[in-house]
């Protein structure tokens, strides 16, 4: 019984972790950016709930307002800071990513101070608790999992099926190729960051729902950990994104429960050092064969 | 229908187009050939928008085309089929044919059959990922993604490279094909001798220059291109 609400908690945790390795995941397939501002728009999501929750008392409204800043946020980082360095080395797209996320990280700062705050996360979910044969799983762990499926299965029916998802795989695989078909490659890598923030949006709700409080830092440690998940999975995989991210989720929570509970944050980037040195491309990811 | 004038193209210092002019009429194939650095492929990705030229005019139905990105330049009723075929391997190769129809409202049925039916090997393989085709299939399919976009004009770059004699002769017969059925072609070419039998007109280039001009009978008697192109 033990091992169970475990393994549900982990899903919970894990489902988290995979809404934010799509997001890497996805911008790296289609500009080959490591974001690492990803993890940072969450945090300004956690910013834009509780903000929006203050000044709404709705939590629907505040949900909305949350999705909608972290879109919007990551437009504008995209066309800002990203798209002027197209042509530039990826080194310094990788650079000014970094910068991005110490930025957003002192804007937070600034607006918000350096305190830590207290998240209403059972004024967004309420804190019901049902039993099942013995088994106590909270209403937070239901939503958590089942709007986070229902985020990835929407997300795999636009990328497999919509004309703009096949656009985005085929910029993804060729931009110049793509181009010749006629495909507008910065509507496309827009449209990436579009779903790959909104994606983020949700999670920062889910997460603060999950732990809840706000600080401007919260979103390093969470990106990283999603990072090694998209790692693990295979950068620029889909599916392997999400499969990254339920693994680390277990992972934690079993080293937790076995009372290593300190080790935690070790085990996941172990996780990491033993993938790059033993499988690169993680369990998704395509090797970088050519066929001429 | 298209027009060259003078253009120069540029890989950071490298100066590989220098000063190019020549012009594709409606109804014609043209070829252009020569060795391998000559810059064939530079002059088409210019065309199509990939690369810029530092000077010089495009000219595509009357319209300059020389500052529009490639994406628009499609649309205007110009297809490229790259050097190297460039499919997405990892897609279908229904959705390949469905990426050729990206500029179209919605990918007709009927444009998807008149594909399948020029190459009949692609409506067998429909719904194989295009990685697992082969070479000449591969070939097949970048052209039929092409024609999906309804090409007033057709570029094609390199379309034997790679090929065994045979699926060669198989291109070129539907090469002949499509001109038939009233598409315009630009054909570059380092299979010399194939590419002059098939153009009305042929230019061949040196190191970024224009050489030599004529009609593809002519060329393919001239002294100088026997030995340089055509091994005697």
């Amino acid at each position: 019984m033990l091992f169970l609400s475990q393994l549900i908690n982990g899903l919970q945790l894990g489902s988290i972790y995979a809404l934010v390795a799509l997001g890497y995941s996805m911008v790296y397939g289609i500009i080959m950016l490591l974001n690492f501002a990803h993890g940072d728009i969450i945090m300004m999501g956690g910013y834009f709930a509780l903000v929006a929750f203050a000044a709404t008392t709705n939590p629907v409204l505040a949900i909305i307002a949350t999705i909608v800043g972290c879109v919007v946020l990551a437009v504008v980082i995209e066309k800002v800071a990203y798209k002027p360095l197209r042509q530039a080395p990826r080194i310094s797209l990788l650079i000014t990513a970094i910068g991005v996320s110490l930025f957003l990280q002192n804007l937070a700062q600034l607006i918000w101070t350096a305190n830590t705050r207290a998240f209403p996360s059972t004024e967004i979910i309420p804190a019901i608790t049902f039993n099942v044969g013995g088994l106590s799983i909270s209403l937070n762990i239901i939503v958590t999992i089942c709007v986070s499926v229902l985020s990835m299965v929407l997300l795999a029916f636009i990328v497999q099926k919509t004309k703009m998802g096949k656009a985005m795989r085929a910029v993804s695989e060729d931009t110049e190729a793509a181009q010749l078909m006629g495909i507008n490659v910065n509507n496309t890598i827009t449209y990436t960051f579009i779903i790959g923030s909104a994606l983020a949006g949700i999670g920062a709700i889910l997460y603060c729902c999950r732990y809840p409080i706000v600080n401007p830092t919260m979103g390093s440690l969470l990106g990283l950990k999603a990072f090694v998940a998209a790692v693990l999975g295979g950068i620029g995989s889909i599916p392997g994104a999400m499969i990254g991210g339920f693994a680390i989720g277990l992972a934690e929570v079993f080293v937790t429960s076995i009372g290593l509970s300190a080790w935690t944050d070790a085990v996941v980037f172990a996780v990491l050092i033993v993938v790059l040195l033993i499988k690169p491309t993680g369990f998704m990811g395509a090797s970088m064969t050519e066929k001429v | 229908m298209l027009k060259v004038d003078d253009i120069h193209v540029y890989y950071g210092n490298i100066h590989a187009v220098k000063g190019i002019s020549f012009h594709v009429d409606e109804g014609e194939i043209v070829s252009l050939i020569g060795a391998n650095g000559a810059g064939k492929s530079t002059i088409l990705k210019t065309i199509s928008g990939i690369l810029r030229a530092k000077s010089g005019n495009i000219s595509f139905l009357g319209q300059d085309i020389s500052k529009t990105e490639a994406h628009k330049i499609v649309r205007q009723g110009l297809a490229h089929v790259p050097e190297g075929r460039r499919i997405f391997l990892k897609m279908t190769v229904m959705e390949n044919l469905e990426m050729g129809a990206f500029t179209r409202k919605e990918v007709s049925k009927a444009d998807i059959e008149m594909v399948f039916e020029r190459f009949p090997r692609l409506k067998e393989r429909q719904s194989q990922i295009a990685g697992t085709l082969s070479g000449g299939e591969q070939q097949m399919l970048a052209m039929g993604r092409a024609l999906m976009s309804h090409p007033k004009l057709l570029m094609l770059d390199e379309p034997s490279m790679g090929l065994a004699p045979l699926l060669v002769e198989q291109i070129f017969d539907i090469i002949k094909t499509l001109h038939n059925a009233g598409t315009t072609i630009l054909l570059v070419e380092q299979n010399a001798g194939m590419a002059l039998e098939i153009a009305d007109r042929a230019y061949v280039l040196e190191t970024g220059r224009i050489i030599l001009s004529g009609t593809g009978a002519e060329l393919s008697q001239s002294e100088e291109i026997k030995r340089a192109y055509l091994g005697g």
